[in-house]
This record gives structure tokens, C-alpha cells and sequence, in this order.
């Protein structure tokens, strides 16, 4: 008997039985449902962390940090444990705690590393406020440098070309802080910006604070102390689009690399902070690997080195691992759906215990009786997955954009369905529906002709 | 030809045997309408399931066409029973919820045949036992006559050499049971098949050419209507 002919008969004959095959189907379609759902959702989360990199990463550039705990190395300064930490003279204190950094010494041999286009430091600028001329408020903010290796959107201004950095004593500030001031973002242009900064005063050994209190008194010592501040005058050169995926775009003020590198050493100077980076961006030249940038780094300076893709292998695995978790339920459903299936076609082999008998008085072989009802069950399995990946993709396309606009994801849809993991799922279920449907098969295949003849 | 030698059935293992035949012997010649006649419990049906190989005989021979059926494999049995015998039963065991067609391909189906083959057999089929025009009509919307028809049509689609019935007209009434006797026999004698009917009606085994009566697993006798009669008949069929 030819398999296409057995498929049909296995098919017409669910046909009859209509309710029972969309009752046991059913069970399969709530797994389906939530497997078609988590594989939506995990492949829109990981779209989304993949568009979040490419919109803030350069895929060329190569983290480089010192202190590995900083990119999930070991136990580092926050991390857990506690205890003592080995004094490090190289090691510098960033908002509270203690990281070993770069010097200028480290810089050198990066810039020295074969097919390295250029290395961008991390200049850490820290305002105490932020005052827009002709605004009498004060505000508060980061000030980052300005990443010339991703293009941000205009909401006005211009931005020099990918690569170029802004010009010196200009900045570039998001479009979010027009809507702080209620302004146009083209009012924002050609505006001057004034930061305040603040460097920390060097503990004065005691001579110095005796001839303070001899000079000026009291106030002249606590001046001492105080620290030094100075303001710095900047023009905003253009304003970034909000964007759902761009995270420093949408909340820093951005000052060239030229000015950053100033401030920070003026803030730093005389301090163990000086001319010393937390982390560095080296730039791979086109056309070369980044991880090959990345194990050159490894190898010849023992610096940490991380690529755009292995920051995404970060996001990714913790994707995965709660993707991990729903597709774990589904499948304890899908388990007991196909107890379902077993009692099913356990039921349908004693009801059609005739019928059975006459295929197999006629001839037809044990192996084509047990086919049949495997495919039965396979159809069932093939229902129950195309009802709930329907279901699923339906109530999905339905709430995408509800999702989306309660998460704030821009153009990015939390629910992507794919064709190929779907197909898939419902070959896989079919299989378990054969699985399933393997012991009720085989008592099919078993039966004596004569007694299910005998039968009436 | 259909011959049994010496056949022995045993059910069940040592205390409890059960002797359904006993040292049968019989011959029924090609195209001939043989009656196997008892009373319930006789062996009669044992003797028609060796005879068709869904059973297999303890000892002794059972030679269809020259072949010892209990030399055969499992799958060669099957084969056997897909190309050379048909088979209608008392509750005619057709598929309810199958259409005519669909009942009537199923041994063209299990034989392997292709899709244009099967509807041009399975129509003609139906013509002959005339329910060409229930082709698509579920089974279960026929009468108990026409059933048993479509299960004539099931029988003989396959053209098979021997075509087995187990009390074909014991659920129907008799203007129709004398229907399907006359078509039985009718087809008998048009394709030359071997006719065996197993009944405890002494009317309809009368109509037959020979008479095997049997009692407690035992031969009764043999009663042969007309051997000349057989004979013409042979050389008529070949």
C-alpha cells in the first residue's frame, strides 16, 4: 500500500471523527501557542539588543579595558566576595569604585598593533550643571564624546560625516532636552551652552594650611580645601533625533574629543586619575576582522579585549536563558497533551477494531495497519501546531504594536514570527504525535483478524 | 484448485485444547460454488479461514493453486489474500463512513494500484453489483442489501481467484438475500472464480455444485450435484 494512500485514509478518517481530532488537537495547539510565541519574542528581543549595538557600537571597534571585571571578568571591584582588594598603584577610583585603568604607556602599544585604524580613550568629563544661555535653570547631565563612528538621526543642525568628530567647542545635545526647555530643536542651534566643572582639591599637607591661616585666616583654609571650579563655554551645533534604540543619543550632551581630553585632564590633574582610561576603543581598518584586532590586543598586552559581538553574545545569552524558561513549560504541555494523544488513538483502535480487522483480512500488512494510525496521529500533531502557531501569530500580530508602543521600541516589533522556526515546530510536533502515537499503532498492527472479525 | 490434506486446528495449549478440525480432506475444483454446511460450532468457519490464509492450520496441508499455504511467510499470506481472494461477510463489514469508492479501493489501494487503475476497476465494479450510482454515497446511507452489494464489489474488484462468503445472506430478509445469491452466482459462473460459501442455510447450499457437510470438526460428507456439469464448466472457463 503506497504511504500517500495510507496518509489519505488516515486523514478522512479524523474527517469523521471531527470533534475528538480538534479536542486532541487542541492540547497540542496551547504548546504550539506558547513555543510559537517565545520563539517570536526571543527573536524580536534579540533583533532588538542587535539594532540597540549596531545604532551604539561601531562593528569595527574593540573594547579595551584593563580591569576585566569590567566586562564580567572575574570578581573585579563591584563584584561579589568582598574582602580585601590588592593594593594596585596602577588602579584609579571611578564613582566609588576601583578599577585598574589604562595609561598612556598602554595607549602607545595599542596605536602600535597591526591594522588598528585609530584608538578612541574614553575622556570621563564630570559637569556639575549644565546652563543654556537666556535660561535661568541649571541642569544636570553626562557629558560624553562625541561617537563619530555611528551616524545619529538630525532632528536639526548637522552632524559632520560618519568618522569626523564635531569641531572643537561645539556640542551636540539630544533632542530631549528642546522638549526640557520647550523649545524648537532649531531654536537649540547656535546656542551657547556653558558647563560647569569641578576638580578636587589636592589634601594640602600641613605647612600649606598654616600659611593659609596665616594669610587669609579661616576662609583662606577652608578654599583650600574646597577644590577649584571653572566654566566652559560651548555652541550646540546640531540636535540628535530621539531614537528607541540610540541609548547616549537620547540623554548625553556630546563635546568633541579635542575638548573632552582638555577637561578631563584639567579635572584630573595632579590626581592618580591622571591621563588614565577606564577603557579604550581601538578601530579595526576595514576590511579586518575586529576579533583578529581583539586577539592581537590579547596576546601582546594582556589587556581585556571585547568585540561588538561579544557584547551582543552578552544580551543574547541572557535572551536565551529566559527564552529558556517558556520553552521549558511549553513542553511540559506538550508532554501531557500527548498522554492526550496516546488515550486517543488508544479509544480509536478499540473502536475500530472491525475495521482494522477487515484491512488486515484483506491483506493489508501490520506495518501499513501501525502507518495509518501513526499518521492519524501526525495529522493531529499537524493541526494542533498550525492552530496555535495561527492562534499565536493572529493575538502576536494583533498586540504588536500595543507592546511596542508600551515598551517604546520605535520601528523594532517585539514579536517577529519566521517561517522556517514555525515549520519546524510543526514537524517537531508532528513527530511527537507519532511518538505518541506509536503504542496505540502497534496495538493496531497486533490485532488478530479473525477476533476483530468475530467482533460484533 | 483447493485442496486440504489432513488438516488439523487445535485451539488453546495443553489442558484446554479444542479441536476445531479433525484430519480434514477435501478438493474443490477451480470455478466451481462449493456449500461448507454445519451447525454452529461445527468448524466451518475454521475451515474456510485455513482455506483463505487469515489462519494457519496445526498440521496437514492446505494447497491453493499448487502452493502449500502453511509454507508461506506472514507477508507472502497477506500477499496471497491481496491477489487471489475476496471476501464477504455476514455483517458485511463495510466502512461506514468510507464513500462506495473509497470501500471498494481499498484492496486495489492495498495492492499498490495507481489512482487511474483503481477508478476505472472500482466503477466497474460497482456497475456490475449496480450501484453506479452511489459511487460517492457515504455507506452508511445504504441499505442492508446494498451493502452486502458494495461488499460483493469489494470482493471481486481485485478479479481474484476465489472469492470466500461467510453467511452472505444470514442479516438480510429473503427477497433480498435471493438477490444477492443470483449475483453471487451469476459472477461465479461469468468469471470462472471459485465460489465457497460457508452457511447453515440447506437452501442456498443446494444452489451449490458440491456440498461439504461438516460436524464437530469432522467431514460429514461430500455431496456432489453434477460432476458433468463441473466439468463442462472447466472447459468452458479455460
Amino acid at each position: 500500500m503506497k504511504s500517500f494512500d495510507i496518509a489519505r485514509r488516515a486523514g478522512r478518517s479524523l474527517k469523521n471523527a471531527k470533534i475528538r481530532t480538534l479536542l486532541t488537537s487542541l492540547a497540542i495547539a496551547v504548546g504550539a501557542f506558547t513555543l510559537t510565541l517565545s520563539l517570536a519574542a526571543g527573536e524580536g528581543a534579540r533583533q532588538y539588543a542587535d539594532s540597540i549595538i549596531q545604532s551604539n557600537i561601531d562593528p569595527q571597534s574593540v573594547f579595551v579595558v584593563k580591569d576585566g571585571s569590567l566586562v564580567g571578568d572575574g570578581g573585579g571591584a563591584f563584584g561579589g566576595g568582598g574582602g580585601l582588594q590588592e593594593y594596585d598603584a596602577g588602579a584609579a577610583s571611578f564613582s566609588g569604585g576601583t578599577f585598574q585603568t589604562l595609561s598612556e604607556k598602554d595607549l602607545n602599544t595599542l596605536n602600535k598593533i597591526d591594522n588598528v585604524e585609530k584608538i578612541l580613550p574614553t575622556y570621563l568629563v564630570q559637569a556639575e550643571f549644565i546652563k543654556f544661555a537666556g535660561v535661568d535653570q541649571k541642569y544636570s547631565t553626562d557629558v560624553t564624546v562625541y561617537d563619530e563612528s555611528v551616524l545619529a538621526e538630525e532632528a536639526a543642525g548637522k552632524l559632520p560625516p560618519l568618522g569626523e568628530q564635531i569641531e572643537t567647542g561645539t556640542v551636540v545635545v539630544p533632542e530631549a532636552f528642546a522638549n526640557t526647555l520647550e523649545i524648537k530643536p532649531s531654536e537649540l542651534i547656535g546656542k551657547k551652552v556653558t558647563l560647569q566643572l569641578q576638580r578636587q582639591a589636592q589634601v594640602p599637607d600641613e605647612s600649606a594650611v598654616q600659611d593659609a591661616l596665616l594669610e587669609g585666616g579661616q576662609a583662606a583654609v577652608e578654599k583650600l580645601f574646597a577644590g577649584e571650579t571653572r566654566q566652559v563655554d560651548f555652541t550646540v551645533s546640531a540636535v540628535t533625533a530621539d531614537s528607541p534604540t540610540s541609548l547616549s543619543a537620547s540623554s548625553a550632551l556630546f563635546i568633541s574629543a579635542v575638548d573632552a581630553k582638555e577637561q578631563s585632564e584639567w579635572q584630573t590633574k595632579d590626581t592618580d586619575n591622571f591621563q588614565r582610561y577606564l577603557s579604550v576603543a581601538v578601530i579595526a581598518k576595514d576590511g579586518v576582522e575586529p576579533v583578529k584586532i581583539k586577539d592581537a590586543i590579547q596576546n601582546q598586552t594582556g589587556l581585556t579585549a571585547r568585540t561588538a559581538q561579544d557584547l551582543q553574545g552578552v544580551i543574547f545569552d541572557f535572551v536565551n536563558f529566559i527564552q529558556s524558561i517558556v520553552i521549558g513549560f511549553a513542553i511540559v504541555a506538550l508532554i501531557a497533551s500527548a498522554f492526550g494523544i496516546i488515550n486517543t488513538q488508544y479509544i480509536s483502535v478499540l473502536e475500530r477494531t472491525r475495521e482494522i480487522g477487515l484491512m488486515k483480512a484483506l491483506g493489508m500488512r501490520r506495518l501499513h495497519v501501525s502507518l495509518m494510525f501513526l499518521l492519524e496521529a501526525a495529522w493531529i500533531g499537524f493541526l494542533g501546531g498550525v492552530l496555535g502557531a495561527l492562534a499565536a501569530w493572529g493575538l502576536g500580530s494583533l498586540l504588536n504594536p500595543w507592546i511596542v508602543d508600551q515598551l517604546n521600541l520605535g520601528d523594532q516589533s517585539l514579536l517577529i514570527f519566521q517561517i522556517v522556526p514555525i515549520a519546524l515546530l510543526i514537524l517537531g510536533l508532528m513527530l511527537l504525535a507519532m511518538l505518541a502515537g506509536l503504542f496505540p499503532a502497534l496495538k493496531a498492527a497486533k490485532l488478530d483478524p479473525i477476533e476483530a472479525l468475530r467482533t460484533e | 484448485m483447493i485442496q486440504l490434506k489432513n488438516v488439523s486446528k487445535i485451539y488453546g495449549k495443553k489442558d484446554t485444547t479444542f479441536t476445531a478440525l479433525d484430519t480434514v480432506n477435501v478438493e474443490i475444483p477451480d470455478g466451481a460454488s462449493a456449500a461448507i454446511v454445519g451447525k454452529s460450532g461445527s468448524g466451518k468457519s475454521t475451515m474456510m479461514h485455513v482455506m483463505s490464509g487469515l489462519d494457519r492450520v496445526s498440521s496437514g496441508q492446505v494447497i491453493v493453486d499448487g502452493q502449500n499455504l502453511a509454507d508461506l511467510k506472514h507477508k507472502a499470506i497477506d500477499n496471497f489474500r491481496v491477489e487471489k481472494v475476496g471476501f464477504i461477510f455476514q455483517s458485511f463489514f463495510v466502512q461506514a463512513n468510507e464513500s462506495c469508492f473509497y470501500n471498494v479501493s481499498l484492496p486495489l489501494e492495498i495492492k499498490g494500484l495507481s489512482g487511474a487503475e483503481r477508478k476505472k476497476r472500482v466503477t466497474e465494479a460497482l456497475e456490475t453489483v449496480e450501484l453506479g450510482d452511489k459511487i460517492s454515497q457515504k455507506a452508511k446511507n445504504l441499505s442492508g442489501g446494498q451493502k452486502q452489494r458494495l461488499a460483493i464489489a469489494r470482493a471481486i474488484v481485485n478479479d481474484p481467484r476465489i472469492i470466500f462468503a461467510d453467511e452472505p445472506t444470514g442479516n438480510l430478509d429473503t427477497t433480498t438475500g435471493d438477490l444477492i445469491e443470483d449475483l453471487l452466482f451469476k459472477l461465479n459462473k461469468d468469471s470462472g472464480s471459485t465460489l465457497v460459501i460457508v452457511t447453515h442455510d440447506g437452501e442456498l447450499a443446494d444452489k451449490c455444485d458440491m456440498q461439504i457437510h461438516i460436524k464437530d470438526g469432522k467431514i460429514e460428507k461430500i455431496t456432489d450435484k453434477s460432476t458433468s456439469k463441473l466439468q463442462s464448466k472447466k472447459g468452458a472457463a479455460k
